[in-house]
C-alpha cells in the first residue's frame, strides 16, 4: 500500500494561529530539581562567582544546611549546627569561604569553608525567637554590618562582625508589633548605612542606623509584611504579605517612603521576594505553591511556574558571572529545590 | 368638398406610386419614392395634404415597401440611395406606425439580408430618437390613428419589443434591444417627453400624460420597472426638487396610472427612490387620491410581502410620515402593524422572516411618531406591547423570543415610562443591533445628488444601498483605539511572557477520592467548596469505579436530578450532565428506568424534564460510539459534552485529534488489489441492546395530562424536545434488531401531533420521521408500515409546500428524499421478501 500524504500548508495554518491566539508558549518547566533535604528549605543562596564549581546553599526545616554542587547536582556537605532547629537564613560573604546561618534556637553561626573545613568560627545570641531574616551589609572587605531582630519584639540590633561590637539598637516608639522582615543598605546619597524593616502590623519603617531615628514610615499592608526586598541602584522596593497584594514603594530624595500600587496575585500569601542582580526580574515564593516571575520595570506578569506541591518558601537567584548561565531557584515545603532558567538570553 | 378633392388627389397618387413600386422599374421607383418622401416634408406639400398622407397612407406605404423589399430594384439601388430614400421612409414618418410595421416585418421575415435590413432601420429608428418622439406625438395628441386596439398593439410591442427582436435574432442579436440597453433608453425617452410636456406646459400648451403612463405601467406589469425605474427615479427626483412644474407633472404621471399596473409601478419605485423625501416628491399625495395606491402603501408592501430590505420600510413609512395630510395614514398604518405584531396567531403560523419585517415596520414607524401622536396612541400601543410581548416570549423559538425581547425594549424606551422601562438580557448580534439602530431616525437623511445628469449613474448603485447605510455607518467610525496605559511603556519590555491561563485561584479542600464520600457530600455538605469538588469529582470517579457506581446509581442520579445550584458554582450545569451521563453509561438500564419514569411523575420543573432527556440522550450517544481504550475514553465523554447543542461554545476537542483528522482526510491511499485493511477495529455497539429501555418507557404516558405536567397542552416545549430525543434514539438505533419496532411506534406516535402549532414540535416531529426512515430497514418500511407510509407521504408533501417555517420546509423535503431512496432500493433489490408476503 502507499501512502501519499498531502497536508497542504493552506490547511494546517488555521491550527497554528489558533494557538497564537491562546498566549505564547506554555510556562517553561524546571530545568532540574534537587531532592533529599528532608525538610521544608526556608532559605536559599548560590554562590557560583569564581572558579570554584557553583554551589546552591539551603536552609532546612530541620535544621540542615545542605551544600549543593550545581554541576553534579548533588550535595557537597551537609551541616548541622543548630541542634536541630530550623534554619531560616543561610548567606555566605563575598570575601572569604564564610557561611553564616541563623536559626531558631536563636543563634546566628559563622561557619570557616575554607579547604574543605566546615568549623564553626564563631556564633551570636540573637534572642529573638521570630522569624526575622538576617540583614547583612558588607563594609569592606574584611568587616560587615550584620543586623538582626533582638530579644524584644519590636527591637533589632545591628553589630559590626568579626568584632560582634554592637553598633545600635533600633525601637521604634509607635505601636508596630513584632518586626517581621528587614533589609540593610547603603545608599549612595547618605553617608551611613540605612535599614527597611516591615512589621507585623503591616508598616513598613526607614531607619537611619548611623542617627538611629527614623526617616519615613508607610502602612504598606493591612496584614503583617511577610517579606521585602529592596533595589537600591533604583531606590524601589517590593514587600510581600498574607494577602493577595504586593505593595510596591520608591524612595524619594529626601528618604521618604513613597507606595506605587502593586500587583495582586491570584492567591494569596507570599513568603519571599527576590529581585535578579541585573534588575530585570522579580520573582515571589507564594503559598499556593507557585512561584511568580515579574518585570521588574512595570512589575507586569510574565510567568507563573508550577512544579513544587505545596508551599514555596524561598526564592534566589544565582550570581553567575556569565548571564546565561543565570538560574532561579525555589524551596518549598515540599521538600524539594526546582532550579528554572528564565530570560537569560538577552 | 375642396379636403375632399384634396384627400381624393392624394390617395390616387399615392396607390400610382404603390403600384408603381410593386413593378420593378428601379429608375422610375427612385422617382416614386422621393414622391412619396415628398408628403413627409412640410415644404412641397400642403399640411392637410400631409396630415391625410400621414394618416390614411403611410402604414400602407411602409407595407408595401416592406413585400417589396426582395425586388431586383430595390438591390439595384446605391447605399446611399437606399439611406436617403427607402429608410428614410421609415425614420420621417410618424413613428408608432413605422414602429409597428417594422416589427411586423421582422416577426414575419426568415433571416435573410432583407431582415438585417430591417433591423437596422430599427436600431437606426431607436438610435435617432424616435421613441421620443412616438411618445411626444402622444403627449401632444398629434398621433392621428389612436383607437384604443392600436394603442393595446403599440403599448404591448413597446414593452417587449426586446422579447420580439430576442425571439427572431437569438444570439446575433444586437446590444441596443439588449433589456439592459432598450429600457433605459426607453425610459430616458419618457424622461425627454416629459421635460418637453413641462416646457409645453409653460408656453400654455396642453398636454396629455395618459400614453405615457399607460407605457410606464405596461412596462412595469411586465417587470421591467426595475430597469426603468432605476434610469428614471433619480432625474424625477432631481428635477422635483426646485420645480413645481415637474413636480405637477410627475404627480400627473403617477395619478394616470392604469389601476391594475398601479401596485407594479409603486413598487418599482419604491425600490428605485434612494429615500422618502424623494418618493414623495416624486408621487406627491397619491395614496390619499388613489385607493390601489394606498392599498399597496399601507398594507401591501407593509404587512403582505416582507421580502424587501429595510431601506424599503423607512422609504414607505418616511414618506407617509413626511407630510401633515398623510400622517393620519401613518397612524392607521401604526395600528394594523401593531396588531400585526401583538398577534399570537400570527407569531406562530408566519415565517420567522416576516415577522422580523414587521417588527422592523413596528419600531421604524414608533420612531417616525411625534410625542403628541404617541400620547394619543400609548394606550394602544401599550395593549400591544403587553399582547405581543407575551405570544413572543411564549415561543419556542430564540429567534423570535430574541426579536419580542429587542422590540419590547425599543417600544417601552420610545414610550418613556420612566421607571418602568422593559430591560431584557438577550445576546447582540447583527439582527438585535439592526434592530435597535431602528430607533435612532437621524441615521438616514443621506444627501441626495442635486445634478440630475450625473445623479443617473450614482443613485443607480446607492438605491439599493440605502439599507445598508447604518451598517456602513457602524463601520465607518473608527475603532476605538485601545487605551491601554501600558502599551506604549510595555513595547520597550523585551521579556516575553509565559502563558498564565494556569493560574487560578486554588482550594482548599481536597476532591472526594471515594465515590461514596462524593455522594455524601452532594446530597448533604453545606460547604460550597466541598460540593463543588465532589460535583467535580463526580464524572470520573464514576467511570473509574464501574463497580462501586452500579451499587449507588440511582440514588446518585436521584441526587444529581434534584441539585440546586446553590453555590453558583462555575460551569455547574455541564458538571453536573456530565456525571448523571456517567452514571447512565455505567449502570444503564436501572438508570435510564428511573429516568424515562420520573420523566412522566409529578412534581418536576419543566427544566428538569429536559435535564432528563439531555442526559438520555448524551448517553444514548456515547453507549452507541465504538468503544476506545481508556486512556481516550475520557475525552470522547468530554466530546459528547460539547456535541449537545445547550452546552456549545465549550470546545475541548484536542487539537491534536484535530490534526490527526485533517491528516486523515488529506491523505489519499493508492492501494493494489483487494486487500483492503479493515481500519476500525470492530467493537460491539453497546447501545443497540439496550436501546429500548430508552426509547418505549418514553412513549407511554404522554397523553396523560398531570396537574404540573401537559405534554400535549401548554408544554410543548417539552413535548418538541421529546420528540426530538425520540428520533435521536431512532437514529442511533441504525442496524438494532429493535429498530423496526421502534420506527413503527415512533411514526404512531408523532403522527396524533403532526401539525402541532409550535414549530420547535413540527421541527421534532419531522426530525423523528426522517431519522425512522434512516434507520428503519428497508424491507421493515413496506411490510410494517404499509399504507400508513403513503398517507405520511402525502403530509409530508403538504408539509414542504405549504409549511411556514423555512426548517419544517426543507426537513419535510429531506424526509420525502429518503423514503423514495429507501422504496426505490427495496423495490429494485430482488432478494426481498416481495410485497404480497
Amino acid at each position: 500500500m502507499l501512502k501519499l500524504s498531502v497536508a497542504d500548508d493552506a490547511n494546517v495554518q488555521p491550527l497554528a494561529s489558533l494557538n497564537d491566539h491562546r498566549m505564547s508558549h506554555p510556562p517553561p518547566s524546571p530545568i532540574y530539581t534537587l531532592r533529599g533535604a528532608g525538610g521544608p528549605l526556608n532559605s536559599l543562596h548560590f554562590r557560583c562567582y569564581g572558579e570554584d564549581a557553583p554551589l546552591l546553599f539551603s536552609g532546612s526545616g530541620k535544621g540542615c544546611i545542605h551544600i549543593w554542587n550545581l554541576n553534579t547536582r548533588r550535595t557537597n556537605k551537609v551541616i548541622e549546627g543548630h541542634s536541630g532547629s530550623s534554619i531560616i537564613w543561610v548567606c555566605t560573604k563575598r570575601s572569604k569561604d564564610t557561611l553564616i546561618s541563623q536559626g531558631r534556637d536563636m543563634q546566628i553561626c559563622l561557619w570557616d569553608l575554607g579547604e574543605g573545613r566546615c568549623d564553626l568560627l564563631d556564633s551570636v545570641w540573637t534572642g529573638s525567637v521570630g522569624f526575622c531574616q538576617c540583614s547583612m551589609l558588607e563594609t569592606s572587605p574584611i568587616s560587615s554590618l550584620l543586623a538582626f531582630a533582638g530579644q524584644q519584639t519590636e527591637e533589632i540590633k545591628i553589630i559590626e562582625l568579626p568584632s560582634k561590637i554592637q553598633i545600635c539598637t533600633l525601637m521604634p516608639v509607635a505601636k508596630v508589633g513584632m518586626v517581621m522582615c528587614i533589609n540593610l543598605f547603603q545608599p549612595d546619597s547618605c553617608p551611613g548605612p540605612l535599614l527597611l524593616a516591615g512589621y507585623e502590623e503591616g508598616s513598613l519603617l526607614l531607619w537611619d542606623v548611623t542617627q538611629q531615628s527614623i526617616l519615613s514610615q508607610v502602612k504598606a499592608h493591612p496584614d503583617p509584611v511577610m517579606c521585602l526586598t529592596f533595589d537600591p541602584t533604583r531606590l524601589r522596593g517590593i514587600s510581600g504579605s498574607s494577602e493577595k497584594n504586593l505593595s510596591s514603594w520608591k524612595l524619594d530624595e529626601k528618604n521618604n517612603l513613597q507606595l506605587q500600587g502593586g500587583v495582586t496575585l491570584a492567591n494569596p500569601g507570599v513568603s519571599q521576594l527576590c529581585i535578579r542582580e541585573d534588575g530585570k526580574l522579580l520573582a515571589s515564593a507564594g503559598w499556593d505553591s507557585r512561584v511568580r516571575v515579574f518585570g521588574w520595570k512595570k512589575l507586569r506578569p510574565l510567568a507563573v511556574l508550577q512544579y513544587h506541591t505545596d508551599m514555596v518558601l524561598s526564592v534566589a537567584f544565582s550570581d553567575h558571572q556569565d548571564p546565561r548561565q543565570r538560574l532561579m531557584a525555589a524551596g518549598s515545603k515540599d521538600q524539594r529545590i526546582s532550579l528554572w532558567s528564565l530570560y537569560n538570553e538577552s | 368638398m375642396e379636403s375632399v378633392s384634396d384627400s381624393d388627389s392624394v390617395r390616387l397618387e399615392v396607390s400610382a406610386c404603390l403600384r408603381c413600386l410593386s413593378s420593378s422599374d428601379s429608375s422610375r421607383n427612385i422617382t416614386v419614392l422621393q414622391t412619396l418622401l415628398s408628403y413627409l416634408d412640410e415644404a412641397s406639400h400642403g399640411a392637410a395634404q400631409r396630415a391625410q398622407f400621414s394618416r390614411s397612407h403611410y402604414s400602407r406605404t411602409l407595407r408595401v415597401l416592406i413585400t417589396t423589399i426582395e425586388a431586383d430594384w430595390v438591390h439595384r439601388l446605391t447605399a446611399r440611395q437606399r439611406e436617403e430614400l427607402w429608410d428614410a421612409l421609415f425614420l420621417r414618418g410618424p413613428p408608432e406606425q413605422a414602429l409597428l410595421v417594422l416589427l411586423e416585418a421582422i416577426g414575419e421575415l426568415s433571416p435573410s439580408t432583407s431582415l438585417d435590413h430591417v433591423v437596422t432601420i430599427t436600431e437606426k429608428f431607436l438610435q435617432d430618437g424616435r421613441l421620443t418622439n412616438l411618445l411626444w406625438s402622444y403627449c401632444v395628441g398629434s398621433a392621428q390613428s389612436d383607437s384604443p386596439q392600436l394603442r393595446e398593439t403599440l403599448l404591448g410591442r413597446l414593452s417587449a419589443l426586446p422579447d420580439i427582436m430576442a425571439n427572431k435574432l437569438h444570439h446575433n442579436i444586437s446590444p441596443l434591444f439588449l433589456p439592459q440597453q432598450y429600457y433605459p433608453l426607453l425610459a430616458s425617452a419618457m424622461l425627454t417627453a416629459l421635460q418637453r410636456t413641462c416646457q409645453a406646459l409653460r408656453d400654455n400648451i396642453n398636454c396629455s400624460l395618459a400614453f405615457v403612463s399607460q407605457t410606464l405601467g405596461k412596462l412595469c406589469l411586465q417587470g421591467h420597472g426595475g430597469l426603468v425605474l432605476a434610469a428614471m427615479a433619480p432625474r424625477l427626483s432631481a428635477c422635483t426638487r426646485s420645480d413645481m412644474v415637474w413636480q405637477r407633472v410627475c404627480w400627473k404621471l403617477f395619478e394616470s396610472i392604469p389601476q391594475r399596473s398601479m401596485e407594479c409601478v409603486l413598487t418599482a419605485l419604491v425600490l428605485a427612490v434612494s429615500g422618502p423625501e424623494s418618493l414623495g416628491r416624486i408621487v406627491g399625495n397619491l395614496v390619499l387620491r388613489n385607493k390601489k395606491a394606498e392599498f399597496v402603501i399601507t398594507h401591501k408592501l407593509l404587512l403582505l410581502q416582507y421580502k424587501y430590505e429595510t431601506g424599503v420600510l423607512r422609504t414607505v413609512l418616511g414618506y407617509l410620515a413626511a407630510d401633515r395630510d398623510r400622517r393620519p395614514l401613518l397612524i392607521q398604518v401604526l395600528r394594523c402593524i401593531c396588531q400585526a405584531w401583538a398577534n399570537p396567531s400570527a407569531v406562530k403560523h408566519t415565517p420567522m422572516e416576516q415577522q422580523l419585517y414587521v417588527s422592523k415596520a413596528l419600531l421604524l414607524s414608533v420612531s417616525l411618531l411625534k410625542d403628541q401622536e404617541l400620547q394619543d396612541l400609548r394606550s394602544e400601543l401599550l395593549q400591544c406591547l403587553l399582547g405581543g410581548m407575551q405570544s413572543h416570549l411564549d415561543s419556542s423559538v430564540l429567534r423570535i423570543r430574541c426579536v419580542g425581547m429587542v422590540v419590547g425594549e425599543c417600544l417601552s424606551s420610545r414610550m418613556d415610562n420612566a421607571d418602568t422601562k422593559l430591560k431584557f438580557e438577550y445576546e447582540q448580534d447583527e439582527e438585535t443591533r439592526e434592530l435597535l439602530s431602528l430607533m435612532t431616525p437621524s441615521g438616514w437623511c443621506e444627501p441626495e445628488p442635486v445634478d440630475g445628469s450625473e445623479s443617473l449613474q450614482e443613485t443607480k448603485e446607492l438605491a439599493p444601498n440605502t439599507c445598508s447605510v447604518a451598517s456602513q455607518r457602524r463601520q465607518t467610525t473608527p475603532p476605538l483605539a485601545p487605551t491601554d496605559p501600558d502599551s506604549d511603556l510595555d513595547s520597550d519590555d523585551e521579556l516575553t511572557p509565559y502563558d498564565m491561563t494556569e493560574d487560578q485561584e486554588v482550594s482548599q479542600t481536597s476532591p472526594p477520592r471515594y465515590l461514596r464520600d462524593c455522594l455524601e457530600s452532594l446530597m448533604s455538605s453545606e460547604d460550597a467548596m466541598r460540593v463543588e469538588l465532589s460535583l467535580k469529582a463526580a464524572d470520573p470517579l464514576v467511570r473509574r469505579n464501574a463497580f462501586a457506581a452500579r451499587e449507588i446509581s440511582v440514588q446518585m442520579s436521584k441526587v444529581l436530578l434534584h441539585m440546586e445550584d446553590k453555590y453558583n458554582i462555575q460551569g455547574f450545569l455541564i458538571l453536573r450532565h456530565a456525571a448523571m451521563v456517567a452514571l447512565a453509561v455505567t449502570d444503564c438500564i436501572p438508570v435510564t428506568q428511573y429516568l424515562t419514569t420520573e420523566f412522566y411523575s409529578l412534581n418536576y420543573s419543566l427544566r428538569q424534564r429536559l435535564d432528563m432527556l439531555e442526559v438520555l440522550v448524551a448517553a444514548a450517544q456515547e453507549l452507541s460510539l465504538p468503544t476506545t481504550d481508556k486512556k481516550n475514553s475520557s475525552i470522547i465523554s468530554a466530546l459528547d459534552v460539547a456535541e449537545l447543542p445547550p452546552f456549545q461554545g465549550h470546545d475541548p476537542v484536542h487539537w491534536r485529534q484535530v490534526v490527526e483528522k485533517r491528516i486523515q482526510s488529506k491523505t489519499r491511499r493508492i492501494s493494489k488489489g483487494a486487500s483492503q485493511p479493515a481500519t476500525a477495529k470492530a467493537t460491539p455497539n453497546r447501545y443497540a441492546p439496550v436501546a429500548g429501555y430508552f426509547f418505549f418507557p418514553l412513549l407511554k404516558n404522554y397523553d396523560k395530562p398531570e396537574v404540573t405536567f401537559d405534554l400535549l397542552g401548554s408544554d410543548h416545549l417539552v413535548l418538541g424536545r421529546l420528540i426530538h430525543s425520540l428520533g435521536l434514539f431512532m437514529h442511533l438505533a441504525v442496524n438494532a434488531p429493535v429498530a423496526a419496532q421502534m420506527g413503527s411506534a415512533l411514526l404512531d406516535f408523532v403522527w396524533t401531533v403532526r401539525y402541532h402549532t409550535d414549530q420547535m414540535v413540527r421541527r421534532g416531529v419531522l426530525f423523528a420521521v426522517c431519522s425512522v426512515f434512516l434507520s428503519m430497514p428497508s424491507q421493515n418500511l413496506l411490510l410494517d408500515l404499509g399504507d400508513m407510509l403513503f398517507e405520511t407521504r402525502t403530509w409530508l408533501t403538504d408539509v414542504a409546500e405549504g409549511d411556514p417555517d423555512a426548517d419544517c420546509r426543507s426537513l419535510a423535503v429531506q424526509s420525502l428524499v429518503l423514503l423514495d431512496k429507501s422504496l426505490k432500493k427495496q423495490l429494485k433489490d430482488p432478494q426481498s421478501p416481495s410485497l404480497e408476503s
